[in-house]
């Protein structure tokens, strides 16, 4: 059962990906951006990694992805315009990004044989090394969050 | 699941952000895209801290998270800075710097 929602929401996530990259209205790609990062979680969820995944819906999908679609609302659509697609640049995205993915999978390939144990990490597991272990990370990661939301602000801020 | 899984799903996502990355135009999209590549590195985190049965790999997912929606503001602010600045988010406009 695992595998199969495994499975399910992983194809999800990678279509709706493969959407929001390639689609011509950004708001469009930016609703199927949320919609892959919500398959995301729960493809975590199905791992085990509960507060990973609920930390992902509400991150990326409750914050970043409204984020942009809130800055989207301040823009003129219309004068967007058209994106010309050259040959070019196609070819050279797609074989690099082939490459990209041909070599992950190579480097992967020894992992091929054995099995993710089925273990249920929740807050309460997480908590522990969080707090003690990687607790000045945490400290600085939340400096790091007051800095960028001055420093949003201040680049954000209309001349006077 | 095997681990093998988590690989394909990661290299899916990486070379769907890569793509758009090297072909999109529009910062905006531009940014959807660096996302999912921040997000196919968190997918492998997961993977392998469930693999290794610590829990090291979660929290730098977490780590990961934060520092995401820090460089969203920023970078959001600072598109919506360039936008008013030149009333375009294409990536080809933005050449002042170019000589």
């Amino acid at each position: 059962m695992r595998e199969v929602f495994f499975y399910l929401f992983a194809f999800l996530s990678v279509a709706f990906a493969v959407v929001s990259v390639t689609h011509r209205n950004v708001i469009k790609g930016g609703l199927s951006l949320l919609a892959s990062f919500v398959a995301l979680g729960a493809v975590y969820f199905t791992a085990g990694a509960e507060f990973i995944g609920i930390v992902q819906v509400i991150v990326y999908g409750g914050a970043i992805v409204v984020l942009y679609l809130f800055a989207l609302m301040t823009m003129d659509l219309k004068s967007f315009g058209k994106e010309p697609l050259r040959t070019v640049s196609l070819a050279v995205g797609g074989a690099v990004s082939l490459f990209l993915l041909l070599s992950i999978l190579y480097a992967g390939y020894s992992f091929y044989e054995g099995s993710v144990p089925a273990t249920i990490s929740g807050a309460k597991e997480l908590a522990l090394p969080l707090f003690y272990r990687f607790l000045l990370p945490f400290e600085v990661v939340s400096v790091l969050l007051l800095v960028a939301t001055v420093g949003a602000v201040a680049v954000g801020r209309r001349e006077e | 699941m095997t681990p093998f899984d988590f690989f394909v799903l990661s290299g899916l996502l990486f070379a769907v952000g890569l793509f758009g990355v090297i072909v999109r135009r529009n910062v905006i999209s531009l940014f959807f895209s660096l996302e999912l590549l921040l997000n196919s590195a968190n997918v492998l985190l997961v993977g392998f801290s469930k693999l290794h049965g610590n829990l090291f790999g979660e929290v730098f997912v977490f780590f990961v998270l934060a520092v995401a929606a820090a460089e969203a503001a920023v970078g959001l602010a600072i598109v919506v800075a360039l936008y008013r600045y030149r009333k375009s988010v294409n990536t080809e406009d933005f050449s002042i710097l170019r000589w």
